[in-house]
């Protein structure tokens, strides 16, 4: 009973789920876009909550839906970015290119599920998604690239300042 | 819990060196009081062959709780790198200068790819490798924007920055895959297989997604699209730098990886992992030179020579699948790597000194072609020479190094079995030579056109050509010592 409930509400936050990553590809308007994204990262979060990853959820609404998605828009705003720079010819065939690209993906995808058949997945520990656990993995197993992810941020900063100047 | 000892510090001494003189560089440049610039490529030669000779020094073993190795492998991965940073550096210093665009930004950006590179020549973790791969891509792709004047180099850094993203995603979403199918991200993991029997087929669609990820960075066909545009695109001394650096990296890791893939799900010739790779391999090594053939711009030409280059490597990673030439073909990828990163590098810094016809921001359209080199043996006979030796190494022509680099991956290739795609090689070579030897029979045979300028050289671009002459020859004629350097770090990874 609990899986049917459990399958209920995981359909509950998929099914909009999907429809607001369609959207995003669907929508002419680029703001349109964006706020369709910004619905995707919502039930997306909901997905992790579902699953006991209750800071993933709140890093995925915190991190992406909200600091992200600002400067996103920011973005599309300040470009100003009109409808009719989309309707290129070359971008329609390229469409249909992405059309069978990804349903060819989904189809190996989809025959590679099948082909497993049930898989009996391994229990995480209760402590699974918590603060706790996870600042254990980054300073403890994942130290190194946690470390290493300082110094990506500091070539991110120059490469950003070096490519926004007038310039050199 | 694993605790950080004096070891695992120790073990990363050169990406720490590499990225202190990153940040020294670009201090470097907050205290300038002068429009001297000439001593921040001095520095940057400096720190790379700090980081090449701690990287000898270091006591082999897994550090970090196996996220990474330090052995003979990651130090001549770390060597080769830092001996194309610095020979990068020096042509940089004369081809920036000339155009008022050196700034210590520029050398610290190099030196932290460069400690990237070398953290991934170390990295034996898919999340580390990630980390690294990113740090060394956005280096480069900030590099590759140094110098927007015109819309060719505009749009060849965007489409760098775009498609490096794509496949970052590619690499981030296998990996994912990877752990959901094992369970961890650390290769040694991964080579046991899947967690339950019905996750292999998670397993394989994850390892593609990550072999996919890091074809994009070497510029394996299909996914070499972006490589002429943005190699023609970006500055000229930066070409140079990505095309050795982040080879040489990439395939450090492609290498740890393809291994711990062969050991999951089979490397004998016939299961489907090896035989997408040899469809590649094949791919790259056809398309790379049959599409460098008709070029009239050298640049261009080189670049997809490079794609070529990548073919032949794949070749020798493929080769390694079988565990009884597997010492052999990794040796033979690693000689090659630095037989290429000397070569490549040095036919780069020619084409730069010729782009220019002597004034600042005097850049014709047709900088890099062919007709540019007519008649250079008269007019510059040492760059002609120089260039010559480049040329020569790249077809593999002994005594050049590309001639004992090719001939060790095609050996390789033969021992393996891999009979069909050794013989595609070889006369893909055939053909190869055809486009080099072109560009020498244009500089020694053909008159000069009139007025054309003799180019932009320095003292200090001298002194990175004549290095990189010496390495050149040095590894084609005296080929032992490197080579057996090469074998003992091949023979670590298993």
């Amino acid at each position: 009973m609990a899986d049917r409930a459990e399958l209920w509400i995981f359909l509950l936050f998929a099914i909009p789920l999907v429809i607001a990553a369609a959207g995003v590809v669907a929508a002419r308007n680029p703001v349109n876009a964006a706020m369709s994204l910004v619905a995707a990262f919502f039930f997306l979060a909901g997905i992790y909550v579902l699953l006991v990853a209750h800071l993933v959820a709140f890093l995925q609404i915190l991190v992406y839906a909200g600091a992200i998605m600002v400067v996103f828009l920011f973005v599309i705003m300040l470009l100003q970015l009109h409808d009719q720079d989309m309707q290129d010819a070359k971008l329609k065939a390229m469409q249909w290119g992405g059309i069978i690209g990804a349903s060819g993906v989904l189809t190996v995808v989809a025959l590679a599920i099948q082909q497993a058949g049930e898989i009996h997945w391994k229990a995480v520990p209760e402590s699974f998604g918590t603060v706790k656990a996870v600042g254990m993995l980054l300073f403890t197993q994942y130290l190194l690239p946690f470390e290493a992810t300082s110094l990506l941020l500091l070539v991110a900063i120059v490469g950003a300042v070096v490519v926004a100047k007038q310039r050199i | 819990m694993p605790t950080v000892s004096s070891q695992d510090v120790l073990a990363l001494a050169p990406v720490a060196i590499l990225a202190l003189g990153g940040i020294a560089l670009l201090l470097s440049e907050v205290f300038l009081t002068s429009g001297k610039r000439g001593y921040q490529a001095f520095l940057t030669v400096l720190f790379a062959a700090t980081a090449g000779l701690t990287a000898f020094g270091a006591t082999p073993g897994k550090v970090f709780a196996g996220q990474a190795t330090a052995d003979a492998f990651s130090a001549f991965v770390t060597i080769t790198v830092s001996f194309g940073l610095a020979l990068a550096a020096l042509v940089s210093a004369s081809w920036l200068d000339a155009r008022g665009a050196e700034r210590g930004e520029f050398y610290a950006l190099s030196l932290f790819a460069a400690s990237g590179m070398s953290l991934l020549g170390m990295a034996s973790d898919l999340l580390v490798a990630f980390v690294a791969i990113e740090i060394m891509s956005l280096s480069t792709y900030a590099l590759a924007a140094w110098m927007r004047r015109g819309k060719k180099p505009a749009e060849a850094a965007f489409k760098y920055f775009i498609l490096g993203a794509f496949s970052s995603a590619l690499l981030l979403y296998g990996t994912s895959l990877v752990f959901g199918a094992t369970g961890s991200t650390l290769l040694s993991d991964v080579a046991r297989g899947p967690l339950q029997a019905g996750g292999s087929a998670l397993l394989s669609a994850g390892l593609v997604l990550v072999a996919a990820g890091l074809a994009f960075k070497v510029a394996a066909v299909p996914f070499h699209v972006w490589t002429p545009d943005v190699y023609e695109g970006a500055p000229t001394p930066v070409t140079a730098f990505m095309a050795a650096g982040v080879k040489t990296a990439a395939f450090a890791i492609l290498a740890r990886t393809v291994l711990a893939a062969y050991a999951a799900t089979g490397g004998a010739a016939d299961s489907a992992f090896p035989r997408v790779l040899a469809v590649l391999a094949l791919l790259t090594m056809l398309v790379g030179n049959l599409f460098a053939v008709p070029q009239r711009s050298v640049k261009r030409m080189l670049a997809y020579s490079s794609i070529a280059h990548a073919g032949y490597l794949l070749l020798g990673v493929l080769a390694a699948g079988l565990p009884a030439v597997r010492e052999r073909a990794l040796s033979g990828v690693l000689f090659y790597l630095a037989s290429y990163t000397a070569s490549a590098i040095g036919a780069f810094a020619v084409v730069g000194a010729l782009e220019s016809n002597g004034q600042p921001g005097d850049e014709p359209a047709d900088a890099w072609d062919l007709e540019r080199l007519a008649g250079l043996s008269r007019r510059r006979p040492l760059l002609a020479f120089a260039m010559t030796v480049f040329m020569l190494s790249l077809a593999g022509v002994p005594p050049t190094a590309g001639f004992v680099a090719k001939l060790l991956v095609f050996q390789a290739a033969v021992g393996a079995q891999y009979l069909a795609l050794a013989v595609v090689g070889v006369l893909t070579s055939a053909l190869g030579a055809y486009y080099y030897l072109r560009v020498v029979v244009y500089m020694y045979m053909r008159p000069a056109a009139e007025g054309e300028p003799a180019g932009v050289t320095s003292p200090v671009l001298s002194v990175a050509l004549a290095v990189a002459v010496a390495a050149v020859v040095v590894l084609g004629i005296g080929s032992e010592p490197v080579a057996s350097l090469a074998r003992a770090a091949a023979a670590v990874v298993r």
